[in-house]
């Protein structure tokens, strides 16, 4: 075996042969794609952006249109209804996912079981039926209204078409990965240390504040960085269920690309929208590479 | 009818558990029931309804007849070709370029390995219009914008995350020692990955594969976006449905048409979302 003639059986860890660069053959063509269609747009609108020509013509350094954004009360208008629909989706999927982690991870049984299924089916559901569904319940004479005049109550004030309608659509399609993400930092925090709170008189409460949050923290980060990330950009839902002014920042660079026919201004808009997510996208990756590390 | 179910599960557990009635979960059980399974109902009945007018709780009238004007449309058959089309390229060049390369990331060693790994969460962590925006961008200059095939790259793209990941996890899980005594008694490499590797990631692998065919499916921004106005897939075509609001109906059977494939999926994929490696996935 330590002549290791050509045709013998190869070692358990092929050590030596797998130094070998031929891996990188495999793996070179979606490699290739995230760089080509990933990488390289990012790299390429940024640059589009700020290396372009003035009115002179000469091409250098060039600001106008990041200017034009954040004095434009339109677009500013835009972006702070992103910021107030992200921010109010973030306090509703915590606010609505952390009790339903907690009582999955701390319960067993056929009840449990159905929450965890209830949760997780809308991750089933795609968001254009999503869409259609909210309309024919939240909608003007959906099946809400209906209910209410059955029993005599005044219809309520339908959230389709109001900036309440793309939260209440967004929630709903992130609470799935919110729970999961939750739920898979919930099963870090041992048993022992709650049993030992418990033990020296801590309520529920100062259970969860003392010994819960602080072991979950990363997983909370990560869960709301990934729905930021899904949100802040979301297009299909804003579309259909939002205002058609003020819109999100999806909504609205699809329309500057594609209606007003103005690449240059949708794609300051998409880098803006990078940078507003920059920080999230950083942890979001850190967090998942450290997991796939251990 | 959702209270009636969590409460016949409440009073069926086991005795050992503190709680005589788990109120909490009935109380999430049934608030869940309501905000996840009724819209879904409501749309369910749309789909059988000929008449309903605004105050009444239930429809006038119900019946096949929107199935048929539906099914009958020239646009919806059109549609739903070139989603079934669309789906199939994108899910086969993906096996075909992802497998390969999940088999390399999880077996070989190579310079630069974690570093490209870790290269696929990139169009993860940018916020996913704005990403599209710029691609667009860049396919403007290359008349690629409302053709089939920059669809198909865009489509692409989308699952490679999935169907690198998903199956390098099915790789690394195959039972070393089994290749190993395969190789002992005189297989070659090719016959232990089709003999043991195989039929161990191969479930796996088939759920990942079967997770890229629906995602790209239902795929709906890319396609609005890259493939407008030659390429009208399914949920575009739902989505001018919704926006024109012409028939209630036409709708709710799509809705109803397009829930079977996505049933589908989450009858085989529960075995690769229920383990909590999904949710690590993600990086909780």
């Amino acid at each position: 075996m330590t002549d290791a003639a050509p045709a013998a059986p190869r070692p358990l860890i092929d050590s030596n042969d797998s130094r070998r660069p031929h891996g990188l053959l495999l793996v070179a063509i979606p490699v290739f794609l995230v760089a080509w269609l990933v990488i390289w747009p990012i790299i390429n609108a940024i640059f589009r952006t700020l290396w372009r020509p003035d009115e002179t013509g000469a091409i250098g350094f060039n600001l106008d249109s990041y200017v034009f954004f954040f004095s434009d009360q339109y677009s500013i208008n835009n972006l702070t209804i992103t910021l107030w629909t992200t921010l109010m989706c973030a306090i509703l999927l915590l606010v609505i996912c952390l009790p339903i982690s907690l009582y999955l991870r701390f319960s067993a049984g056929r009840l449990p079981a159905y929450v965890q299924a209830m949760a997780i089916f809308p991750m089933f559901v795609p968001s254009i039926i999503l869409a259609y569904a909210f309309i024919r319940v939240l909608g003007p004479n959906g099946m809400v209204d209906i209910i209410l005049n059955s029993v005599g109550l005044p219809k309520i004030r339908t959230p389709y078409l109001t900036p309440w309608g793309p939260v209440i659509g967004l929630v709903w399609d992130n609470i799935p990965l919110t729970v999961l993400i939750l739920l898979s930092g919930l099963g870090n925090v041992a048993n022992q240390a709650i049993e030992a709170a418990r033990d020296v008189g801590a309520n529920r409460f100062q259970v969860f504040w003392h010994i819960i949050l602080p072991r979950i923290s990363n997983s909370v980060l990560v869960a709301i960085s990934f729905a930021v990330l899904g949100i802040f950009s979301s297009f299909t839902l804003p579309y259909l269920l939002g205002p058609a002014s003020p819109e999100m920042m999806g909504p609205f660079m699809n329309r500057t690309f594609r209606e007003v026919n103005d690449p240059l201004n949708a794609i300051t808009q998409a880098v803006i929208t990078f940078c507003f997510c920059i920080a999230f996208g950083l942890f979001y990756v850190r967090s998942v590479a450290r997991n796939q590390g251990k | 009818m959702e209270q009636l179910a969590p409460a016949t599960l409440a009073t069926r557990r086991p005795a050992l558990v503190r709680a005589p009635t788990d109120w909490t979960g009935i109380i999430f059980a049934v608030a869940l029931s309501a905000a996840v399974i009724v819209p879904l109902l409501v749309v369910g009945v749309w789909a059988f309804t000929e008449v309903w007018r605004y105050p009444n709780v239930i429809p006038q009238q119900f019946g096949l007849r929107f199935w048929n004007q539906t099914l009958t449309r020239a646009d919806v058959w059109s549609a739903l070709t070139l989603s079934l089309q669309l789906s199939t390229v994108v899910t086969l060049l993906s096996a075909a370029i992802c497998l390969p390369a999940a088999y390399a990331f999880a077996r070989l060693s190579f310079p630069g390995r974690n570093v490209l790994f870790f290269s696929f969460l990139a169009g993860h962590a940018f916020p996913k219009f704005g990403l599209l925006i710029a691609i667009a961008a860049i396919f403007l200059q290359l008349n690629l914008i409302g053709t089939f095939w920059g669809v198909v790259l865009i489509q692409l793209v989308g699952t490679l995350l999935f169907m690198i990941w998903i199956p390098v996890a099915a790789f690394q899980s195959v039972d070393r020692r089994m290749e190993e005594a395969a190789r002992d008694v005189g297989a070659g490499p090719f016959r232990v990955f089709w003999s043991i590797t195989l039929p161990q990631a191969g479930p796996t692998i088939a759920a990942a594969v079967l997770l890229s065919f629906v995602g790209t499916f239902y795929e709906t921004e890319g396609a609005w976006l890259i493939g407008a106005p030659g390429i009208r897939t399914m949920p575009v075509l739902m989505i001018s449905f919704i926006n024109n609001q012409m028939v209630i109906q036409y709708g709710a059977v799509l809705s109803v048409m397009l829930w079977v494939p996505s049933f589908i999926a989450l009858m085989f994929a529960r075995r690769v979302i229920g383990g909590g490696a999904f949710a690590r996935g993600f990086g909780g």
